[in-house]
């Protein structure tokens, strides 16, 4: 069954972007143009607070989605199954 | 003499609201960070220039995620190093540095692109210029310089160099993508790198990262000033300096990008670089 990757637990995020770099390299690509994931930092939190958020496009399942959950240090995603 | 890669620079003129990319032929030898930005502060010294210099493996190898600052406080040349994901937007941008000149007429914001830039009004809240996920935000925030809202430098130079220049913050939008040969070669080396991670001097905490590091240490916050200046031309962290001080390791990771250094020019980078000190002193 095809797997797709999940933000779990978005809070722990640190906004290292190294999920970002991983899900390029697998596509051979180095750079942010066309990336799967995003990362972004909220703005609207108080000064010296800071929040990430992550969009993950669905064309990640493509990807080897459990090399990407593993390369992100703070335990960030979970993988799901694809019914 | 050796065939090197151009240097791009982004010049930017304050007084003038006019910008430039350059292209050196013959900067190679400085590799990049505070290398370049010395050679830079030389060229550009008359016009008291602000740099922001990435170097080689920025965006492009873990824990080497810092941006070289490189600026004249009152007649001593200064390199202060800022973390976050500024290094890997120029890097992405096509850059290898910015060169920042003049002194805006009102209180601007410099909104970049790749290699084009605007001029804003400090009206214009940086956070809402560029592109979400791709942008860097640097702004004054109570009286402190910030990146991403985190980020900062030592002392206050950054500080009183956007009050004398008059800049309020610049955002940095990377859109390009890097091309590399041998890319097996490269992930190969990415990941070898990456699993000397227990080897970097700092404690792994839940504090915001730099771009391409999963340290998340509490140290990356207030950013560094001087130290090796092969690390800082490179630009890496201070706290991976058992890595990136290996001669044999920093060669590898060039020559996988189709740098055609020896390790005869690193090893001259040193002396290269105090000439170059000296003659600006």
């Amino acid at each position: 069954m095809p797997k797709t990757l999940k933000v779990a637990f978005p809070e722990k995020c640190v906004g290292c972007e190294m999920c970002v770099m991983e899900a390029q390299r697998q596509l051979t690509k180095i750079g942010l143009e066309g990336a799967l994931i995003r990362v972004f930092r909220n703005t609207n939190t108080k000064m010296g607070y800071i929040e990430y958020s992550l969009e993950i496009d669905p064309r990640i399942s493509n990807l080897d989605v459990e090399k990407i959950q593993k390369i992100c240090p703070k335990g960030v995603f979970e993988i799901e199954e694809i019914e | 003499m050796k065939q090197g890669k151009p240097r791009k620079i982004l010049s930017i003129d304050l007084n003038t609201s006019e910008y430039e990319v350059k292209s050196f032929e013959d900067l190679d030898n400085y590799i990049g960070g505070v290398g370049l930005g010395f050679k830079l502060m030389e060229m550009y010294y008359e016009k008291n220039p602000l740099i922001l210099a990435v170097g080689p493996l920025n965006g492009l190898f873990p824990f080497a995620s810092k941006t070289s600052i490189v600026l004249n406080n009152d007649g001593v040349i200064e390199d202060i190093y800022i973390g976050g994901s500024l290094s890997l937007r120029i890097r992405y941008g096509g850059l290898d540095a910015i060169v920042i000149t003049g002194t805006a007429e009102t209180k601007t914001v410099l909104d970049i692109l790749n290699s084009s830039v605007s001029f804003r009004t400090q009206n214009e809240d940086p956070d809402t210029l560029g592109l979400p996920g791709k942008r860097s935000v640097t702004k004054i925030e109570e009286n402190k310089v910030l990146l991403g809202g985190y980020f900062t430098t030592p002392e206050h130079y950054l500080e009183k160099e956007f009050a004398e220049k008059n800049i309020s913050g610049f955002v940095v939008t990377g859109t390009e993508l890097i091309n590399i040969t041998d890319f097996d070669k490269y992930e190969e080396l990415y990941k070898k790198i990456l699993n000397r991670k227990d080897e970097l001097s700092v404690i792994e905490g839940t504090y915001p990262s730099c771009s391409n590091c999963p340290i998340g240490c509490g140290k990356s916050k207030t950013g560094e000033m001087g130290g090796n200046v092969l690390l800082h031309s490179l630009v890496a962290c201070q706290y991976a300096d058992k890595i990136y001080t290996d001669v044999g390791v920093v060669f590898s990771c060039l020559n996988v990008l189709g740098y055609n250094y020896t390790h005869e020019d690193i090893e001259f980078l040193p002396k290269l670089i105090e000439q170059t000190l000296r003659r600006i002193s």
